[in-house]
């Protein structure tokens, strides 16, 4: 069984197709790298994981998208139950203006934990995960937007995980970072994934590289090949992927 | 540590475990043609099979830390210096494993004095400390260890080249048995070839820890010419 | 050679524009200098303690501003009292909540002309409404219900604003979370968006400071020689009190006038102030 499946999926912005047919599924425990051009789907079909897509006005979706094989867009699922049980880590890091424990705390509120001590405990352990402990322990009144931007990234997924969930979807999370916070994150995602599944989408493929061990390949708007990572980057079956990873595209 | 810390950590293991493996084989083959040990032939013949996957490991491991963690630097030089010193080691394997099977076709063992005066046993301990120099100088990441190597290998080109001498002379009085002598000559010329190897291996590590190449530069006095590219 | 004149030409025209530029900008400073100078030189001499704590009087050196000043403080906090949540609420639906389509727009349009209609017709529908319909007479609620319609619309559109500049980012943040658009509202928008509120909502009290057409029209009274204990009670307020000293004869009750007016003046640069100083707080500290 897959943790995360899609099956025949589609989705029409307007008129406009931005996904065509996509079944692929994603193991337990594994990091998943979405790579493509802009513009390819990637996101799109990222976002139909925790249905985010719903927020956007004339979206229409056919096919099915499953998270422990539940479909997701079957009429008794609570769109908001649901999301409580996805991390997701966006492009830009989008911490509250709120202080560092609040916003680590936020989650929790919104699950209705009212226990001090437990929200206390969420946020160390949330904090320790995503290797942000140590640096703002000591500040954790402090704001939010007083932190650097990979520090405001790694207290994003700290937010993400604080009400642990079982996947991480993750929206290009270094590519508004400096090199050596991206190599903090991706070092985090590659510890991170002994407890959740991880989903990461990523313009980076050196990136998708060091981190994943699945790699997905998209281009307008479909799935070209689904592979292994060290398979997809050293010898992928189709020439759209060897053309893309390769740098010789279009 | 990190990620590619990791996977280059595991590296190093690996070729550690590959070069300890290729310095038995090779005192092994040696052995076995000074003590005519046929059974010791047999199993440095057999142990080639597991040199040779684990340089097809040790292969993959590099190809995957080439293109899934794009390693920079230093991180660079010790992959492809891995890679280069994996190709020696295999080649030293393939040679012990020629002179195992030297000793298999063997009808009689060689005289022990004729032996002695070869001193192949020298030239096999010489190759062995040598290797064990550039093992402890690729764990440790002492250059000065593997600038050590050099030398050494002085010790056994002049071994081979008395025992040239030494072996023409054997040839010249008993030319019946010729062709004994030139499977002499082989084990001769196979073990100053290990040497060679062994010296290719320091200049990897050297490339590896000081981005400094040596090839083809006069290696035997490394410090005179020496080019200037530090990283 | 040609493209060096034109150069030249062009530099003489923007200097030409700078010097008018600075010109325009002297005058404006030098009409507000006089005036102030004017009116803090013939008023400054009669402020002091008794000016603040005086009932108003028929002798204008016994007269001062105290019931006034109550007055216009517990009419403003009125209005504000009513006029924030609704124009706050508004707003939030409006923003956060309206679809957005040609209703809302012609709804968007309306509140933005509302803002520019002048402040007697708050008056007479205030009169109208509260005065008469609703029966609270000339009270202090009549005129801070008035005040309140007058400022709504400005709260509302610097509310809409504050919330517009609110990034998507974060709401989508405390979506993914699994929050209701409530929740993501109370918890995320509306916090980051509260100076910018604040803001707005002090901008339109240091405009309602400065009303007194409505007031009249509404009843506020010229002489009150009492202060308001409660939101039915009588009131008058500063404006209106400068303006029936300024309509008496007596030179001495000019002089009372010129010294309200800095007075209100202090008021509404106080206001102007602490808007400043919590945007710019509130703008070091939400940087987005």
């Amino acid at each position: 069984m897959y943790k995360l499946e899609s099956k025949n999926l589609n989705l029409w912005y307007g008129p406009k197709q931005a996904l065509k047919d996509i079944s692929m599924g994603v193991d337990a425990n594994t990091v998943t790298a979405f790579i493509g051009p802009s513009g390819c789907g990637k996101s799109t079909f990222l976002r139909c994981f925790n249905r985010m897509n719903d927020l956007i006005p004339n979206v229409r979706i056919t096919g099915q998208a499953l998270i422990d094989n539940i479909n997701i867009y079957s009429r008794n699922v609570d769109v908001y139950e649901h999301r409580k049980s996805i991390g997701m880590v966006f492009q830009k890091p989008n911490p509250f203006p709120k202080s560092i424990y609040e916003n680590v705390a936020y989650g929790l509120h919104i699950i209705g934990e009212n226990s001090k001590s437990i929200i206390d405990e969420s946020v160390e352990t949330a904090l320790k995960q995503a290797a942000l402990w140590n640096e703002v322990k000591d500040s954790l009144k402090k704001s939010a937007l007083a932190l650097s931007g990979g520090q405001q990234q790694r207290l994003c997924i700290a937010r993400a995980i604080a009400v642990k969930p079982s996947i991480l979807l993750m929206d290009e999370p270094a590519s508004a970072l400096d090199p050596l916070s991206t190599a903090k994150i991706e070092e985090l995602i590659y510890n991170l994934k002994k407890e959740y599944s991880i989903v990461i989408v990523t313009h980076n493929m050196q990136q998708a590289g060091r981190v994943s061990d699945k790699t997905a390949f998209f281009y307008l708007g479909e799935l070209i090949e689904y592979d292994n990572t060290s398979k997809i980057f050293t010898n992928p079956s189709k020439e759209a992927t060897q053309n893309y990873i390769t740098g010789r595209f279009g | 540590m990190t990620h590619l810390q990791d996977e280059l950590k595991k590296l190093k293991d690996s070729l550690n475990q590959m070069s300890y493996q290729v310095m038995n084989q090779l005192s092994k083959s040696v052995e076995s043609l000074t003590k005519f040990d046929k059974d010791l032939a047999q199993e440095v013949i057999r142990n080639e099979k597991r040199i040779n996957a684990l340089e097809l490991e040790i292969d993959k491991e590099c190809e995957k830390i080439f293109t899934l963690m794009t390693p920079v630097a230093k991180d660079m030089r010790f992959v492809f210096a891995t890679l280069k010193i994996n190709n020696d080691l295999e080649r030293i394997a393939d040679y012990a494993e020629n002179i195992g099977l030297m000793v298999m076709s063997l009808e009689k063992p060689f005289e022990k004095s004729l032996l002695e005066e070869l001193r192949l046993e020298e030239m096999s301990t010489t190759a062995k400390s040598m290797l064990a120099d550039t093992i402890a100088a690729y764990s440790s990441g002492n250059a000065q260890l593997a600038r050590g190597v050099f030398t050494e290998d002085l010790i056994i080109n002049d071994i081979q080249r008395k025992a040239k001498l030494i072996i023409t002379n054997e040839c010249k009085k008993d030319i019946d048995n010729i062709i004994n002598y030139m499977d002499l000559w082989s084990v001769v010329r196979r073990l100053e070839r290990v040497g060679d190897h062994i010296t290719n291996v320091a200049e990897e590590i050297i490339f590896y820890l000081e981005a400094t190449v040596l090839k083809h530069s006069g290696k035997v006095s490394p410090g005179k010419d020496r080019k200037n590219i530090k990283s | 050679m040609i493209k060096r004149i034109k150069t030249n030409k062009a530099r003489i025209k923007d200097q030409l524009f700078k010097y008018f530029a600075m010109l325009c900008t002297g005058l404006c400073l030098l009409v507000l200098a006089l005036l102030l100078i004017d009116i803090i030189s013939k008023g400054i001499g009669r402020i002091n303690w008794s000016f603040f704590s005086n009932l108003p009087s028929r002798h204008f050196d016994e007269s001062g501003i105290y019931t006034a000043l109550i007055g216009m403080v517990s009419l403003l906090f009125l209005t504000v009292l009513i006029a924030m949540p609704i124009g706050i609420m508004a707003a939030i639906y409006l923003q956060e909540y309206g679809t957005k389509n040609r209703f809302a727009r012609i709804v968007e349009i309306n509140i933005a002309n509302l803002a520019g209609v002048p402040s007697v017709i708050y008056g007479i529908l205030g009169l109208q409404i509260f005065v008469r319909i609703a029966g609270f007479g000339n009270s202090i609620l009549a005129g801070a219900l008035t005040l309140a319609l007058l400022i709504m619309p400005i709260v509302i559109v610097a509310t809409r604003e504050a919330i517009k500049a609110v990034p998507n980012s974060l709401r989508e943040a405390s979506f993914g979370m699994g929050a209701t658009k409530w929740q993501t509202t109370r918890n995320v928008v509306i916090p980051a968006a509260w100076g910018g509120i604040l803001t707005g909502v002090i901008l339109s009290v240091s405009r309602a400071i400065g009303e007194t057409a409505p007031l009249i029209v509404v009843g506020a009274l010229v002489y009150v020689p009492f202060i308001p204990e409660g939101p039915l009670d009588q009131y008058t307020t500063l404006p209106i009190q400068i303006f029936n000293w300024t309509s008496r004869p007596q030179q001495g009750f000019i002089t009372n006038a010129a010294a309200g007016i800095i007075v209100l003046l202090a008021f509404t640069f106080l206001l102007n102030g602490i808007a400043i100083w919590l945007r710019n707080r509130w703008n070091n500290k939400v940087k987005f």
